[in-house]
């Protein structure tokens, strides 16, 4: 091969290099613009709080005690809702929710890595063994909405969902310790 | 000759220095603008609008300050007792790894095998079998009916009356003990519902398959017993009860809403699969 031939070569593959490096450049830039956009306009973000709690004792830690489980609204009219994700299960399996409020879902696993998203909603965490997952939101729509788990956790992790039942404000009654139950259908 | 080597190994160096630079300053820059986005305007924008200053925003995001827990519930509720007192910390699971089974035998034999058998082989039957049962299945059950967890008139006072290192022990003696030959008579062909719920669960009620715990090595929950060849009568019994919440020993309710849901024809078929033993 003559010198000119070889820098022909060169400059050809140098050509592809650059013009691959420009599509994924794109590629890259288009996927981080969504995520910042997502990130600023809608409130989609990972979960950013840092709670620890120790995961083998959850059952006799006083918040996440199974009598304190479930959706609880506080005296300054705060709707908190608190679950658990274990092998293979929800607890409480149906949460319900009052549509068009502020809501506060706090999560968190004694055994596994777990995850979870509510249908139709930007609710979507992992729940990591000793720490709390803690998401802010609101729902739009009344309905049951399903919520399943979607971080593999073991043989029976296809069995494990939970339903959210988005309320009108009506039937989001609670009683006299701030509890509220899933409405019987 | 030896000129006409060295001359494009300066060439290809000097051809390569500005590429190492701009990829060196795209490496760099992504970094910078990541942790701009990430760790500064991510953060103060989205802390806006649940009211943080921008100071807290940042350090949470950077996960210098903690996050905000959720409001104290008002503890105008009485706090009933755990469901179980069992904890599953290092210390005890090094008890149960240092157990000796030669002295549970002893203890076993003392304060045991009168129901559940030498071998762990129970005669009547409301009496579990507990030959080649998990460890620390047998370990947390025990616990349980000493701090009252699990109800029991004979078993309350049996394991109140021995320490931790004795249960695990004993624990550790019956563990070891080679499952019983299955009876080939016992080993019927089980109806395919029965093998899809234990196999498959159902999914649709949000059932697990029973193996995804109770197959030993099936990596569920440490403190699920090991169900094959257990007795029939013992299972349909503390199935039931579990659906009643008369027990409730179970962590997160894992056994009650699960027996919660099975019907009567279930729980016989799921008993005499186990009873057997094998498919």
């Amino acid at each position: 091969m003559t010198e000119i031939h070889q820098e022909l070569h060169e400059r050809r593959i140098l050509g592809t290099e650059l013009l691959w490096a420009f599509g994924v450049g794109v590629l890259i830039a288009a996927i981080l613009s969504m995520i910042v956009f997502t990130a600023l306009s809608i409130g989609v973000n990972p979960p950013s709080n840092v709670e620890r709690l120790d995961p083998k004792a959850l059952h006799l830690s006083g918040e996440f005690a199974e009598d304190n489980l479930g959706t609880s609204v506080g005296s300054d009219g705060r709707v908190v809702v608190r679950v658990i994700a274990t092998q293979f299960a929800f607890l409480p399996r149906c949460i319900p929710v009052p549509v068009g409020r502020p809501v506060t879902l706090r999560f968190v696993a004694p055994d596994v890595l777990h995850g979870l998203l509510i249908s139709g909603t930007n609710v979507n965490t992992m729940v990591v063994p000793g720490y709390v997952a803690q998401v802010h939101t609101e729902f739009t729509r009344t309905g049951d909405l399903l919520m399943p788990c979607h971080e593999y956790c073991g043989l029976g992790h296809s069995e494990m969902w939970a339903t959210v039942q988005v309320l009108p404000e009506n039937q989001f009654q609670p009683d006299s310790n701030g509890r509220v139950s899933c409405a019987q259908r | 000759m030896s000129d006409s080597h060295e001359t494009p190994s300066i060439d290809r160096r000097l051809l390569d220095q500005p590429w190492r630079f701009w990829s060196t300053v795209a490496v760099a820059g992504t970094l910078l603008g990541g942790i701009i986005l990430g760790a500064l305007i991510i953060p103060v924008v989205q802390g806006r609008s649940a009211g943080l200053d921008a100071y807290t925003a940042i350090c949470r995001a950077l996960g210098i300050l903690p996050g905000s827990p959720a409001q104290p519930q008002p503890s105008d509720r009485v706090q009933r007792t755990p469901v179980s007192q069992v904890v599953w910390t290092s210390e005890l699971l090094h008890i149960l790894a240092r157990a000796d089974p030669a002295r549970g035998r002893t203890k076993a034999l003392e304060s045991c095998a009168a129901c559940h058998g030498e071998t762990g082989i129970a005669v009547a039957p409301d009496v579990p079998h507990l030959a080649g049962q998990s460890g620390p299945a047998i370990y947390k059950q025990l616990s349980d009916y000493r701090t009252g967890s699990r109800a029991h008139d004979l078993m309350a006072g049996i394991a109140r009356a021995l320490d931790e290192t004795a249960l695990a022990d004993i624990a550790a003696y019956y563990a070891g003990r080679p499952m019983r030959n299955p009876n080939p008579a016992t080993l019927a062909p089980a109806p395919a519902e029965i093998i899809t719920l234990v196999e498959l669960g159902d999914p649709r009620r949000g059932i697990p398959p029973c193996a995804s715990c109770h197959r030993a090595g099936s990596g569920g929950p440490i403190e699920t017993p090991v169900l094959a060849e257990q007795r029939d009568e013992y299972f349909i019994q503390q199935i039931n009860l579990y659906a009643s919440g008369q027990r409730r020993n179970d962590l997160y309710a894992r056994m009650r809403t699960i027996a919660a849901q099975l019907t009567p024809s279930e729980i016989a078929g799921l008993a005499a699969y186990y009873r057997a033993g094998f498919r």
